[in-house]
This record gives C-alpha cells, sequence and structure tokens, in this order.
C-alpha cells in the first residue's frame, strides 16, 4: 500500500502537468487538432488516479484520507480539476483548461512536495462533523479558485480584445460571455458550499471549545471576508453598476485572498495545524 | 491585349492602405458620372471604368498603346497619395487584377461577393455615362462572369463569406449567444440588410435599424420584425444596445463620443461592440476611449482577424489559379481574334469578288447555277481554312503556359 502511494503520490503532480499541457496546446493551432480527443481522457485517467490515492491513503490509516493539512490542499487541487472537468462537460468548452489545470498542478506539487508520502493516522479519528467541515471547505476553496481563474481570463480576453489583438487567446479562450458565467456560477457554487462549511466549522469550534479560536484571528476573519465577498460576486449580476468586468476583477482579487487564506491555515501557527 | 490600345489600372485598397487612408478616397456613386468624366478628360483616355468599395478605388481605363496615362490618373484620384499606397497594373496584369477582384481573390474576406454586385453598379454608372466601349465592355462582362464561375467551381463561394459575417462571427467571440442581446443596426442600406439577416440567423433578442431616412428604416425593420428609429434618436438606442453595427454611406462620423451618456455607459459595465463597416468610418475614434467595455473595431481591425486564418484563406484559393489561366487566355484569344474583324470583312469581300470575276470570265450569263452554287461552296470553304488559320493564330499569340507564367509572376509581386 505504502508503494502503491508513493508511486501515486509522485505521479500525480506529473500527471496534472501533462493535462495543463495537453490543454495548452489547443493554443497551438490546427498542428495540436490531434491531441483534442486525448485531453479529457488523460483528465479523467488522472481524476480516477486521484481517486484512488485518496482511498489508498484511507485504507492505510483507516481514516478519511484528507487528515492533516497538506492531504487537504491536494483534496483542494482533485475538487479544483473535478469542477473543471464538469464544468468543460457542461459547457462543451475546454479553453480555459491549459490556466485552470496549471494551477491544479502548482497546489498539486505542493501538497506532494511538503506533505507526507506516508501518512499517518490521526488520533481519536475525526468524526462526520469535522470531515464534512474539511470536504466542503475544500470544494468551497476549488469553486472560488476556478471562479478566480475565469475572472482573470475575462479580464485578460477583454484586454487583448481592447486592444486589437486577435491571436491565440482570442481564438481559444472561452467567449466573454461564457467566461463571465462560468466566473459567477463557480463563486455561487464556492459561496454556497463555503456557507455550509464555515458554519460547521464555526459550530465545532464553539461545540469544541477549540483552543486558540478566535474571530479576530487573520485565518478566520479573512475566511469571512472571502464568503462575504465571492457572496457579492455569485449575485453581481443583481447589482447595478456591478458587471461582469468589475465582478472578474473582485474575483481575481478573491483568488489572491483565498491563496492567503490557505496559507494562514497551512502556517504552522494557525490553530487549524494544532487541531 | 489589343495591340492598338493600352490597358491601365490604377488604384489603392485594403492591401496598401489602412481605412484611414482609404476612406479620404471613396467615391460615391453620386460622384462616380463626374469622376469617370474627368478621367475621360485625361489626355489619351478613350474609357473609364471606376470601382469603389469599402475595401479599394480604383480606375480601370484604356489609352492608345504608347501613351502613358497612369500618373495622370493617379494624380486626377490619389492626388499626394505616396507610391506604397498606390498600385499600378498595365494590360495582361491589369486583367489579372481585374478578374481576382471580381472573383473576391484580393477581398478582404476572400470570396466575399458584394463586390460583385459593386462591379455591376460601377458597369452601370460607367455605361450611363458613356465612358466604356469595345475595350473595357467586353473586359467588365467577362470578370462577372469570371467572379461567378470561380465561386461557383471552386470553395471560394462556400460560406457565404462577407465582412458583415466576419463583424457578427467577431460578435460572438464576446457574446456567445446572441437571445440576451439587443443590436442596433445603423444604417439601412445591403450592408446592415445582410449585418441584420446574419443577427436574425443568430436569434438576435432586440433589433433596432436607424437611418438618415426613416422611411428606409422602416422598410428593412419591416422584414425582420425589429424597431426603426431616426438617427436623432441614437443617443437612447446606444444605450439600450449591446451590439452596435454602423454601416453608413456618407463623408461624416455619425457616433462620436458624445453620442454616448459616459456615466450610463460606466454603470452597464457590461461589454459593448460597436462593428464600423462604414467606409468612410462612421464611429469615431475617441469612443472606445470612453470605457473599458467598449469594443470598437473598423473593417481593418476585421481584416486582421481574417488574416489570422492564412490557413484557411490558402485553402479557399486552391484550385482558382487554372480558372483563372483558362478565363485570362480565352479572353485574350477572342479579343486578338476581334482585332482581326476588319481584315476578315475585306477578305471576305475580296473572295467574294474574285468569285464573280472569275465566273462572269469563264461563263458569264450562260453559267449553269449547279456550277454557280459550286463556285460559291468552293470559295467559302477556301475562306473557312483562310479563317480558321488566322482563329488558330489568334489562340496562340499567348499560350495558356505564358499566362500561367504571368500569373505567376502577378502574385509573387502582390
Amino acid at each position: 500500500m505504502i508503494g502503491a502511494l508513493q508511486l501515486l503520490g509522485t505521479a500525480l503532480p506529473v500527471l496534472y502537468a501533462v493535462c495543463a499541457i495537453l490543454h495548452g496546446t489547443a493554443f497551438g493551432g490546427d498542428r495540436w487538432t490531434r491531441v483534442d480527443p486525448l485531453r479529457r481522457h488523460v483528465l479523467n485517467v488522472t481524476l480516477a488516479l486521484h481517486l484512488a490515492w485518496f482511498a489508498a491513503r484511507a485504507g492505510e490509516i483507516g481514516q478519511f484520507p484528507a487528515n492533516d493539512s497538506w492531504s487537504t490542499v491536494s483534496l483542494i487541487a482533485f475538487s479544483t480539476a473535478l469542477l473543471y472537468a464538469f464544468v468543460a462537460r457542461v459547457t462543451g468548452h475546454s479553453g480555459s483548461g491549459g490556466v485552470t489545470l496549471g494551477f491544479v498542478f502548482v497546489v498539486q506539487f505542493l501538497a506532494t512536495g511538503i506533505g507526507a508520502i506516508v501518512p499517518t493516522a490521526r488520533e481519536g479519528g475525526m468524526g462526520a462533523w469535522p470531515i464534512t467541515h474539511v470536504a466542503t471547505s475544500a470544494v468551497a476553496a476549488a469553486a472560488l479558485a476556478l471562479s478566480g481563474v475565469h475572472g482573470i481570463l475575462y479580464v485578460l480576453l477583454l484586454n487583448e480584445m481592447r486592444h486589437r489583438r486577435f491571436g491565440a487567446w482570442f481564438d481559444h479562450l472561452p467567449d466573454l460571455d461564457l467566461l463571465s458565467k462560468m466566473m459567477r456560477r463557480s463563486a455561487l457554487v464556492g459561496f454556497v458550499v463555503l456557507t455550509v462549511g464555515l458554519n460547521i466549522g464555526i459550530a465545532l469550534a464553539h461545540a469544541e471549545k477549540t483552543p486558540g479560536f478566535d474571530y479576530k484571528l487573520p485565518e478566520v476573519a479573512l475566511t469571512i471576508l472571502l464568503w462575504i465577498h465571492f457572496g457579492v460576486i455569485a449575485f453581481s449580476e443583481k447589482i447595478r453598476g456591478f458587471g461582469a468586468r468589475r465582478a472578474s476583477i473582485a474575483a481575481a482579487y478573491g483568488l489572491a485572498a483565498l491563496l492567503l487564506s490557505l496559507l494562514m491555515v497551512l502556517l504552522p501557527h494557525s490553530f487549524h495545524s494544532k487541531l | 491585349m489589343d495591340p492598338k490600345s493600352t490597358l491601365t489600372l490604377v488604384g489603392l485598397s485594403h492591401r496598401t492602405c489602412p481605412v484611414t487612408v482609404r476612406e479620404r478616397y471613396v467615391v460615391s456613386q453620386a460622384d462616380l458620372p463626374a469622376c469617370l468624366a474627368s478621367l475621360l478628360q485625361i489626355d489619351g483616355v478613350t474609357e473609364a471604368f471606376v470601382l469603389s468599395t469599402c475595401n479599394r478605388t480604383e480606375a480601370l481605363v484604356v489609352a492608345p498603346r504608347g501613351v502613358d496615362v497612369a500618373a495622370r490618373v493617379r494624380a486626377q484620384l490619389f492626388r499626394n497619395l505616396p507610391d506604397e499606397h498606390v498600385y499600378v497594373y498595365t494590360d495582361v496584369h491589369a486583367l489579372i487584377h481585374s478578374f481576382r477582384v471580381a472573383s473576391g481573390l484580393d477581398s478582404l474576406v476572400v470570396g466575399e461577393s458584394e463586390v460583385l454586385a459593386q462591379i455591376k453598379r460601377g458597369s452601370d454608372a460607367a455605361q450611363a455615362a458613356k465612358t466604356v466601349g469595345p475595350v473595357l465592355r467586353p473586359l467588365i462582362q467577362q470578370s462577372l462572369h469570371v467572379g461567378k464561375r470561380v465561386r461557383s467551381e471552386t470553395e471560394v463561394g462556400q460560406g457565404t463569406l462577407s465582412v458583415a459575417r466576419v463583424g457578427i462571427d467577431v460578435a460572438s467571440r464576446v457574446f456567445g449567444t446572441f437571445e440576451d442581446e439587443r443590436a442596433l443596426v445603423i444604417g439601412a442600406g445591403e450592408t446592415g440588410v445582410l449585418v441584420a439577416r446574419h443577427l436574425k440567423e443568430k436569434k438576435i433578442g432586440g433589433l433596432a435599424f436607424a437611418n438618415r431616412t426613416l422611411e428606409r428604416a422602416q422598410n428593412a425593420a419591416a422584414e425582420f420584425g425589429a424597431t426603426a428609429h431616426g438617427l436623432d434618436e441614437l443617443p437612447a438606442l446606444i444605450l439600450r444596445s449591446d451590439l452596435i453595427v454602423a454601416c453608413v454611406e456618407g463623408q461624416t462620423a455619425v457616433i462620436d463620443a458624445s453620442v454616448f451618456d459616459k456615466r450610463a455607459i460606466k454603470r452597464r459595465d457590461k461589454p459593448m461592440l460597436v462593428i464600423d463597416l462604414s467606409v468612410p468610418r462612421a464611429v469615431a475614434a475617441d469612443v472606445a476611449e470612453l470605457d473599458r467595455n467598449i469594443l470598437l473595431y473598423d473593417l481593418d481591425d476585421l481584416s486582421r482577424v481574417v488574416n489570422e486564418n492564412e490557413k484557411g484563406r490558402q485553402r479557399a484559393v486552391d484550385g482558382t489559379n487554372e480558372i483563372l489561366v483558362t478565363e485570362l487566355h480565352k479572353f485574350l484569344s477572342l479579343r486578338t481574334y476581334a482585332t482581326f474583324s476588319p481584315a476578315i470583312a475585306v477578305l471576305r469581300e475580296r473572295f467574294e469578288k474574285v468569285r464573280e470575276d472569275v465566273l462572269d470570265q469563264v461563263a458569264g450569263a450562260r453559267s449553269d447555277p449547279k456550277d454557280v452554287q459550286l463556285a460559291h461552296e468552293l470559295t467559302r470553304k477556301l475562306l473557312d481554312v483562310a479563317l480558321d488559320q488566322m482563329k488558330e493564330s489568334a489562340r496562340h499569340t499567348r499560350s495558356e503556359e505564358a499566362l500561367d507564367r504571368e500569373y505567376q509572376r502577378f502574385l509573387e509581386n502582390l
């Protein structure tokens, strides 16, 4: 089992890099049309192997597999790739795959590189509520990351079109309308799931009187701000003067704040790390 | 070409200059008669034809062989324009260029068919002004024939290409689908109607026409179930629109920054695509600076979009060379043969006179009708042999191989 975990752990970042490159080749023009069918297959295989890695981990420790910080980061990478695969399938457009899966590669690379290859079981295990809190928070982070990436791509494409540059971005990214929909809907999913994850987390902290928990802690305050921020983005269509461009810029800043928030959670002195 | 005359073509197009230059040299339909008349006043010019579209303005003139009129035509139409913006073709190269233009091979969007109607309109104006004659009239007819043949026999005509279509394709990169978008078409002419047709195909959510003449806007709007407005309603219409397409004929900009409500545009925070298909341009450049959500494109920008797809462009023109060279050969042979017409008439007359003389001398008034018929038959056959020989030599004046080499040379110099 350990051998399988080592092998999969090493293979996953490489596979996500391959996925990102394959999706990136769409920008290379007609020369790369032969790899079109490969993209989806390789991504599906990678997701299946990532799932197998979690299963192997769960089998090894007999607990929920995302039981420490870096395995949770890996869960975020997995959720982002899974959500992207779903979005690409629904919209029929894989133009943003190169950038999104590039982001997934970086996240998974960090998770594999820094996290322990041999998992250790958590003392006392994890209850249903903490598992729900971790799972929903990871899915929310993935959806918000997806929203941020599509926000960046929206601003980038709008900028390219404003400057009359009709190159690879113009040819291969989804249209502006689709990018804004991807950005808003991902924000909506992230907001709803984060509502669940955040509330469970806060309830758990109160119920279990978690040591060191405080609303004033940067990691908690920033997460609450993120929740409000993406909530506004999710419903920005209803807000006068807060259209696709401003919402996209906000989503891009939101992604930066999300990464900062994750960093704070992962830092050794955070109260999450001491749990 | 005709051994007695020279064909000269002087022009500018999207290949040689940007729209900012082209728009200064547009000859409107109303100005065509005066322009043609001024060309005929140039010493030596016997026939003249002017083609002015949003992509090109060019004059095709005929002068006696040995008389160079290019400089004077250029001075007349394109005064003070740097050399790099103007092209001059003579004789076979002028013919090749004319055929390529009619075939849509020299168009901004390869294969677009609007140019055929524009040539037809130019030809009608030249006929009305009596500036086309025995050289240009058949040449224009042949160009139209070549244009239709290339479109029907090659991939050039597939896909109903036009600048209007390219504009709508660009719009789909902004809006994706058009069901929730509202479009405003300024100008209810041919291009405006074509744009509306494409938008209807894309199931546009709302469509409005604005035109100087309200009646014309109403006619166009009725066809598409759109609303019709005068230009005075532009500020309100623009605010309600996501896509604005200007296809206006006129010398001054119809839309400038003052037509836009800047505050409302900023509050809107949604892409507004403004496509200007007019030459001269109908939308002032400062409109693009009003807000980061405004995307303003003119014909040159659309040409950049088209040129990105060089491969598709190349695929479309495959197979056109052969047709063009064959048609060139056919046309030149006919022209050369036509120059023999007076000689043929003289020859026929002489043959008949000799025959009658011989019959008179040999048989006189007592000639048998059978002998007369035999003599007639014999002279006709002898004459046919001579004429066939002339036709054959006309056909070989320029071989297809030589014309093909000429055509390749022309393409290399493009």
